[in-house]
């Protein structure tokens, strides 16, 4: 007989990035229904969900909601940084627990949360050490206008300056706008080595139509000279970008089809592997143990039988592969790896970038 | 004055927690860890190695002076004080004592990081600034010698000007400062040598 254990579920279906959402809710509800079908675990998960429409001020209302309406005290949910921030206060009221399962911007290890995703040590540090290697230092910096472009922005601004580079420019614009134009026309004029795109939705595909257009133009404005990279992207956007994907940056710990991964095809992006990977981490933590279901989530990380999960205690992050991997014909192939990292929310490891030796560029 | 606080790398640094053992230590210590830092709680006493230590977050409900081996407002790093009571007096003592910084209790999920870069922020702008006014300050008190080299240059039948353009030669020559060329000129109670060869 299994002990059935609600699970709060968050996500908009509906909004700027909505395809994000219903990767990580693929990637839940699958993992939901093999805990519930294995045998060999004593309990199942009844998912209680609240959508909030892509309305960033009903996501701590609606929290609280499945935490005060349901048993559930874990909660999978929100894509974009400013709603992890709006539901905290919520959970740390209810001693509850959010499992965000997106990559994020760092500085931040909240009593109340699991990342499953990767943070700038995992996905940033590595991409930046890659394309100052192959591309150059000088780099012109994007974000849509909230905190993850923000501290993303600020972060390779850095790096930048410390390896002796130079940020040609750095434009926000606000979340679902389309007015890409002067972005295009200063990437035109200053003529980076590489693009960072922090933007998120529709801005994004907007400006990724734009860029390649550019490129048909002007042969710089190409991946051989001056790519577009992301710690964001994965295959669930591919669809909404089209062609203009073709020879896009990203890194990430998974890639669809990627050869050498285990599980090839499995999942259609890292979001949806790392949705399955937090519920399964989740049934493991609970898995012969009546009652954990209403502790919190240090107390559960803090036995014994936590060891082998995979949640570092201290941090709740996770150890992460860290792949580059480029958009040809259609799909992410892997470009370079770089191993697995544990994620270090704060850089307290340092911000050594990894070494690469330079790739030698054919001087014409 | 603009600032750009940089995401400064806190691993590996010491904060001394002079609290008495507490839930709101706990949650303090447990920040501190995920931030990276090594934290380490005592009360009533600090141990000598707190002069080593990089942060210090201070009891601001029972705390007083004598617990500090250093005068009031002089720590040597940055402190934050960890407020309960916000009565007027006990503020005013967490100022005096030196906080650079504060958190209120109780400490849940959160504040310790921006507490520790606005105490490091604060710290070192004080610092900077004591060192100014330091060196301005002797700068003052040798105003008297300057004028007096000035004469002592001016009886050899040089102009004011002259003078002065004498006194800046000799202290580029020997790569210290006015003051300190006006002072050797004074201490020599002679006019020295336009080329100050002597001082190499």
């Amino acid at each position: 007989m299994k002990r059935r254990i609600d699970l709060g579920l968050l996500y908009s279906r509906s909004g700027s990035y909505s395809l994000i959402s219903e990767a990580c809710r693929m990637g839940v509800l699958t993992a939901v229904a093999e805990v519930n079908g294995d045998p060999a675990l004593d309990i199942s998960f009844a998912p209680v969900e609240r959508d909030p429409g892509g309305n960033i001020d009903l996501y701590g209302p609606l929290c609280e909601e499945i935490l005060r309406t349901s048993g559930a005290r874990h909660v999978i949910g929100g894509v974009t940084s400013w709603s992890r921030k709006e539901v905290i206060p919520t959970l740390e009221r209810a001693r509850g627990t959010l499992w965000y399962v997106l990559p994020y911007e760092g500085f931040e290890a909240s009593d109340h949360v699991v990342y499953t995703h990767a943070c700038p040590n995992q996905h940033l540090l590595p991409l930046m050490s890659w394309t100052f290697a192959g591309f150059g230092r000088r780099g012109y910096l994007t974000g849509s206008n909230y905190i993850w472009g923000w501290e993303m922005n600020r972060l390779a601004r850095e790096l930048i300056a410390d390896a002796g580079g130079e940020v040609l420019g750095e434009r926000y614009l606000p979340i679902g706008s389309t007015d890409i134009r002067r972005m295009i026309e200063e990437i035109r004029a200053t003529r980076p080595d590489f693009i960072l795109n922090n933007l998120i939705g529709d801005t994004q595909y907007t400006f990724l139509q734009a860029y390649a257009e550019l490129g048909r133009e002007d042969a710089h404005f190409r991946p051989a000279t001056c790519p577009v990279l992301s710690c964001n992207l994965t295959e669930c956007e591919l669809p909404a970008i089209g062609d203009a994907a073709e020879g896009l940056i990203a890194v990430g710990p998974y890639f669809r089809f990627a050869a050498g991964q285990p599980q090839p095809g499995r999942f259609g992006s890292s979001h949806e592997a790392s949705a399955h990977a937090a519920v399964w981490m989740l049934a493991r933590l609970l898995t012969g143990r009546p009652g954990a279901e209403t502790l919190p989530i240090s107390a559960l990380l803090s036995e014994a039988a936590a060891a082998g999960i995979g949640v570092d205690a201290r941090t709740h992050h996770t150890v992460l592969p860290a792949l580059v991997g480029q958009v040809r014909g259609g799909r992410f192939e892997v470009i370079k790896d770089f191993g697995r990292i544990a994620g270090d929310p704060w850089l307290t490891r340092g911000r050594g970038l990894p070494v690469l030796s330079p790739k030698l560029r054919a001087v014409t | 004055m603009r600032r750009r606080v940089r995401s400064q790398n806190l691993g590996g640094a010491r904060a001394v927690l002079l609290h008495r053992p507490h839930p709101t230590v706990q949650a303090l210590e447990r920040q501190l860890h995920a931030i990276g830092l090594v934290a380490e709680q005592c009360w009533p006493e600090l141990p000598a190695s707190v002069l080593a230590a990089d942060f210090v977050f201070f009891d601001a409900d029972h705390g007083h002076d004598s617990q500090f081996p250093w005068q009031a407002g002089a720590a040597p790093m940055p402190m934050i004080a960890l407020i309960g009571s916000e009565a007027p007096g006990r503020i005013e003592w967490a100022l005096n004592a030196g906080a650079d910084a504060q958190l209120v209790k109780p400490i849940g999920d959160g504040g310790a990081f921006s507490a520790l870069l606005t105490a490091r922020a604060a710290f070192d702008a004080r610092q900077a600034l004591a060192a100014e006014i330091e060196a301005l300050r002797q700068r003052l008190d040798q105003r008297q010698t300057v004028v007096r080299a000035v004469a002592m240059l001016m009886g050899m039948g040089k102009t004011e000007d002259e003078a002065y353009g004498q006194l800046r030669a000799m202290a580029m020559a020997w790569r210290i400062s006015f003051e300190a060329a006006a002072e050797r000129v004074v201490a020599a109670q002679r006019p020295p040598r336009a080329e100050g060869g002597q001082d190499g």
